[in-house]
Order: structure tokens, then C-alpha cells, then sequence
């Protein structure tokens, strides 16, 4: 009698989809519970991305200025410049002489002409030279500032200044709002999907005892476990694949509908962009039927080990 | 094609179900197992379709030795045998020829080999006419001679029949009666266990008798010896 792999694979299939309608109650509560976890996964991506480009965002105009005292050479600036590039906190380092320094305030005021008068009454050396730093961690932008400020530069060195205070207190605000996001994240995607696997246990556990009959007869005329077993992981399954489409539609619906409004904001571009990109939506898209797959093949499993005694035959 | 040497079997530890039975049954054979209720004929078959296991002795049949039986294997044994149980068996949500053609879509036949082979074991059990019904929709006697179609689909060289007419009027189990005498004569083993002894004596078979565990007789052409 010859057997076909692939007939009994798509009968399998064919099964587990009967399955999954007969216990159509059932099945729809696992999936909802599912799709709960599943978006709360999703959203705490979307929120991670956007707060990390967002504070990369803030931190690009957060820079250490290193005002040089008058009349530094640039072979004694050289040190310092090199010091400060060896840093591993540091992003980039720019030399600004004091005619740059002087163009860019003249750029910035161009509007405040008695300011610009004043200026030049003063004289040329008004505004100091200085290295503008910038960093690669918010966090660590002390550490570039006590390079500056080491004894073997102090002849060279007038003040160094650490950003703006405001600013620096809005990215710390950012960066705890993250952790916050991250942190609540987890916990109720791990009490979610341990409720998914419960419901989904209880869900196949009732299909075995629905069941019963038939699986005692199949046991008896010579059905292999895995042909046993085959329905009610492909019915798992379907929970897993309908529920990380639903989960990723409504993720995707809330990016577009709200991120739209925003996106032309410097601080959230970039993260709009990203989740729209193609690549990232089937990223999103793979990785919520994935993770839906696995939550529901792993608590069917559990389910069928204790409930289907495919071990005695 | 059926070997049991010195088999016993103990559930609990206070009495034998069965103890050192020895049979050999050929190829082709009709056999019918006599015994009243506790005997020990339904360990018989368990033992012979491996859902339990002899505490002592040997069991081969069709030349599968079940000492070197692995669980995986047991599947495969099951698929040599035809088993026909007592309760049908039968689901009730399938029609008579999706019952029948259960059996062979586990197997992994396809479809058109299964539309092909069902209709004609239909027929040999005469239900060629009612492929379409329910199981509820039958008679005993109907719903017996479907789960021996299914049975018997995988052409199988040995077939197990336990207690078929016991839920059964006289016609209806003489109908089951005539149809594994038929399956029979296309040269599949049948090993029947029954309590009517109207159909023992009728069928002038090689009798086993089992009592308290034991083989109480074993003849040929012989009849109902319990009482």
C-alpha cells in the first residue's frame, strides 16, 4: 500500500483548519488573548525606536564646548585634540577659530543689529576659539569634559561648558521613559503570553476530549503519534498566524494614523520612516506570526504530552 | 502466522489473567475463542494487537517478534492487523465511506486510490447502497459490517473480531458471521471470539476454549464446550 508524505501532511492541514472552526468559540478566545500579547510586544518596539531615535535626535545639538584661552597655537591645541578624539564617549571633535565663531554668531543674530554693533565695538577677540565635542552617550559627556579639564591642559584651557542644563534634563526625562516603556513592556508581554499559553493549553485540551473518540480508533488501526499530534499543531498554529496578523494590523494602523501627524517633526522622522520602510513591515509582520507560532506549538505541546498518552499505545 | 508460547499476563499481583497459554494458529486459518466473561479472551486479542504487553512469553505474529517491538513500531503492527471491536467503534460524524476510508487516509493514501478501493470492500460487506448514510442510521448489524470494511480495507493477513455479534439479533449476526466467513475464503486469518453458541456449533471451526486463564480445550471442527 503506498503511502504519500505530502497527502498526509495537507490531510493534517485539512484537519487541524476543521478543528479550528468546530471549536470556533474557543478558538477566538485564544487568538484574542494572542493578538493582546502579541500588540503589546509590538508596541513596545515601536515605542523603544522611537524614543531611542528621538533622543538621538535631541542628544545631535548637545555638544561640549571647550573655549581655548587667546592666542593658543594649533601646535598646542594639537594634544588636547588628540586626547579628546581618544575618548571613547566622543563622537567627533571640530575646531572652531574665532572668526568661524564670530561668523556663526553674526548667522545667528543677523536680525539683532544693535547686538552685532556692540560686537564689533568690542573687538575682534570677544568671542574665544574653542573645540565644539560631541558625543556618542549622552551619559558619559562628564567624561569628555574631565579631559578637558586635566591639569596638563589648563594652560590652554579657559572654561568648558556641558550643553545646555534644559536640555540635558529632557533627555534624562527620555531616556527614564524609556527605560519605563521597556520595563512595563516586558512584564505584561511575559503576563499575556503566559495567559495565551494557559488559554491555549485549555483550548486544545478540550479539542483532545472532544476528540477522544476518534483518537482511540486511530490509535487502534495504526495512525503514527505525529499524525495524532499533526491537527492540533496546524489548529495552534492558526491561533499564532491570525493573531500576528491582527496584532501587526493594528500596530500598523496606530504607526499610520498617529505617526503621520508627527512625522514631519525632526524627532520622530526618522522612526516613521523606518517602520514604513517595506522591510521593516514584513520584519514586523514575520516576527508577530513567529513569535504567535511558537507560543502556541509550545503550550499545545505541553497540552498534548499530558492529555494525548501517546506513550502507551 | 499467530504464535503464543507460554504467555502469561498479570494485571495485579493476586491473579493471572492468563497464565502460560500456548497457541499457533496458520495461515488462513478460522479461528473461534470461547470463554466466559473474565476468561480471559479480550487480554488474548489486547496482547495479540499490543495494547498490552505479557508479563512472560512469546508473541510472534506475522513474523514480527513483539519481544523486539518498539513503541514506534506498534503503528505499523496495527496497520498488519484488522481489528473489529464489540462497541463498532465507528464516528459517528462520518458517513460509512468516510468511516472505511479513515483507515486508509491515516496510511496516506491519496484520494483517487481511496475512492477506488472503499467502494469495492462496500460491496464485499454488501453496503455497496449505503456509502452515504450515518452510523446512527443503521442497524447493528449494518454498523458491524462497516468497521469490518474498515477493517479489512488495508487487506490485512490477519483479522481480529472480538465479541462482533454480541450487541446483535440472530440475523443481523449471522450476516456479520457470513461476511468474515467471506473475508475468510480470500485467505485472511480471522480470529473470532463470541458467546453465541448457536453460530459456534453452526460454524464447525477449530474451538479454543479459555477458562480461568487457561487453555481449557483446543480442537478442530468442534463446538460450544463451556456449558
Amino acid at each position: 500500500m503506498k503511502s504519500h508524505p505530502l497527502t498526509i501532511f495537507f490531510r493534517m492541514i485539512r484537519t487541524g483548519g476543521k478543528n479550528f472552526l468546530r471549536n470556533a468559540w474557543l478558538s477566538i478566545a485564544a487568538t484574542a488573548v494572542m493578538v493582546v500579547a502579541l500588540t503589546i510586544i509590538l508596541s513596545a518596539i515601536v515605542l523603544n525606536v522611537t524614543a531611542h531615535n528621538a533622543i538621538k535626535e535631541l542628544s545631535k545639538d548637545f555638544k561640549v564646548s571647550i573655549y581655548l584661552k587667546d592666542d593658543v597655537t594649533a601646535a598646542q591645541r594639537a594634544p588636547l585634540e588628540k586626547a579628546l578624539k581618544a575618548n571613547p564617549a566622543t563622537a567627533s571633535v571640530e575646531y572652531v577659530s574665532i572668526e568661524t565663531a564670530k561668523a556663526r554668531f553674526s548667522d545667528s543674530f543677523q536680525s539683532d543689529q544693535k547686538l552685532l554693533e556692540g560686537l564689533s565695538l568690542v573687538g575682534g577677540n570677544s568671542l574665544p576659539a574653542s573645540f565644539e565635542v560631541s558625543t556618542t552617550d549622552v551619559d558619559k559627556i562628564t567624561q569628555i569634559g574631565d579631559t578637558a579639564k586635566k591639569a596638563e591642559f589648563k594652560s590652554i584651557v579657559d572654561s568648558v561648558t556641558l550643553g545646555k542644563t534644559d536640555a540635558k534634563k529632557t533627555i534624562d526625562r527620555a531616556a527614564s521613559a524609556r527605560r519605563f516603556i521597556v520595563n512595563a513592556s516586558i512584564f505584561s508581554a511575559l503576563l499575556f503570553a503566559g495567559v495565551s499559553v494557559l488559554i491555549i493549553f485549555n483550548t486544545i485540551r478540550m479539542a483532545i476530549f472532544t476528540r477522544s473518540n476518534e483518537i482511540e480508533i486511530m490509535k487502534l488501526i495504526g495512525a503514527t503519534p505525529n499524525y495524532i499530534r499533526g491537527p492540533f499543531l496546524v489548529e495552534a498554529s492558526m491561533y499564532g498566524i491570525i493573531a500576528g496578523l491582527l496584532a501587526n494590523s493594528a500596530v500598523y494602523a496606530a504607526i499610520l494614523s498617529l505617526g503621520s501627524k508627527v512625522s514631519s517633526q525632526a524627532e520622530f522622522s526618522a522612526t516613521y520612516t523606518f517602520f514604513t520602510d517595506p522591510k521593516t513591515v514584513l520584519m514586523m509582520l514575520g516576527g508577530a506570526i513567529l513569535a504567535g507560532v511558537l507560543v502556541a506549538v509550545i503550550s499545545s505541546s505541553l497540552a498534548m504530552e499530558k492529555y494525548l498518552r501517546l506513550k502507551k499505545w | 502466522m499467530i504464535l503464543l508460547d507460554r504467555v502469561t499476563k498479570i494485571y495485579n499481583k493476586k491473579e493471572a489473567a492468563l497464565e502460560r497459554i500456548s497457541l499457533h494458529v496458520e495461515p488462513k486459518e478460522f479461528v473461534i475463542v470461547v470463554g466466559t466473561s473474565g476468561a480471559g479472551k479480550s487480554t488474548l486479542l489486547k496482547l495479540l494487537t499490543r495494547e498490552e504487553k505479557p508479563t512472560t512469553g512469546k508473541i510472534i505474529v506475522g513474523g514480527i517478534d513483539y519481544d523486539k517491538l518498539k513503541d514506534r513500531d506498534i503503528p505499523m503492527l496495527r496497520r498488519k492487523i484488522g481489528v473489529v471491536f464489540q462497541d463498532f467503534k465507528l464516528l459517528d460524524g462520518k458517513n460509512v465511506f468516510d468511516n472505511v476510508a479513515f483507515a486508509l487516509e491515516i496510511v496516506g493514501m491519496n484520494s483517487r486510490e481511496i475512492k477506488h478501493t472503499v467502494p469495492k470492500v462496500l460491496d464485499i460487506v454488501g453496503l455497496a447502497d449505503k456509502a452515504r448514510s450515518y452510523p446512527p442510521e443503521l442497524s447493528g448489524g449494518e454498523r458491524q459490517r462497516v468497521a469490518i470494511a474498515r477493517a479489512v480495507v488495508r487487506q490485512p493477513k490477519i483479522l481480529i473480531a472480538d465479541e462482533p455479534t454480541g450487541n446483535l439479533d440472530p440475523k443481523n449476526a449471522w450476516d456479520v458471521i457470513r461476511v468474515l466467513e467471506k473475508i475468510n475464503k480470500y485467505g485472511t486469518t480471522v480470529l473470532l471470539t463470541t458467546h453465541n453458541v448457536e453460530i459456534v456449533n453452526a460454524l464447525k471451526r477449530r474451538v479454543i476454549t479459555i477458562k480461568d486463564g487457561h487453555v481449557a480445550s483446543d480442537e478442530a471442527n468442534a463446538g460450544y464446550k463451556l456449558a
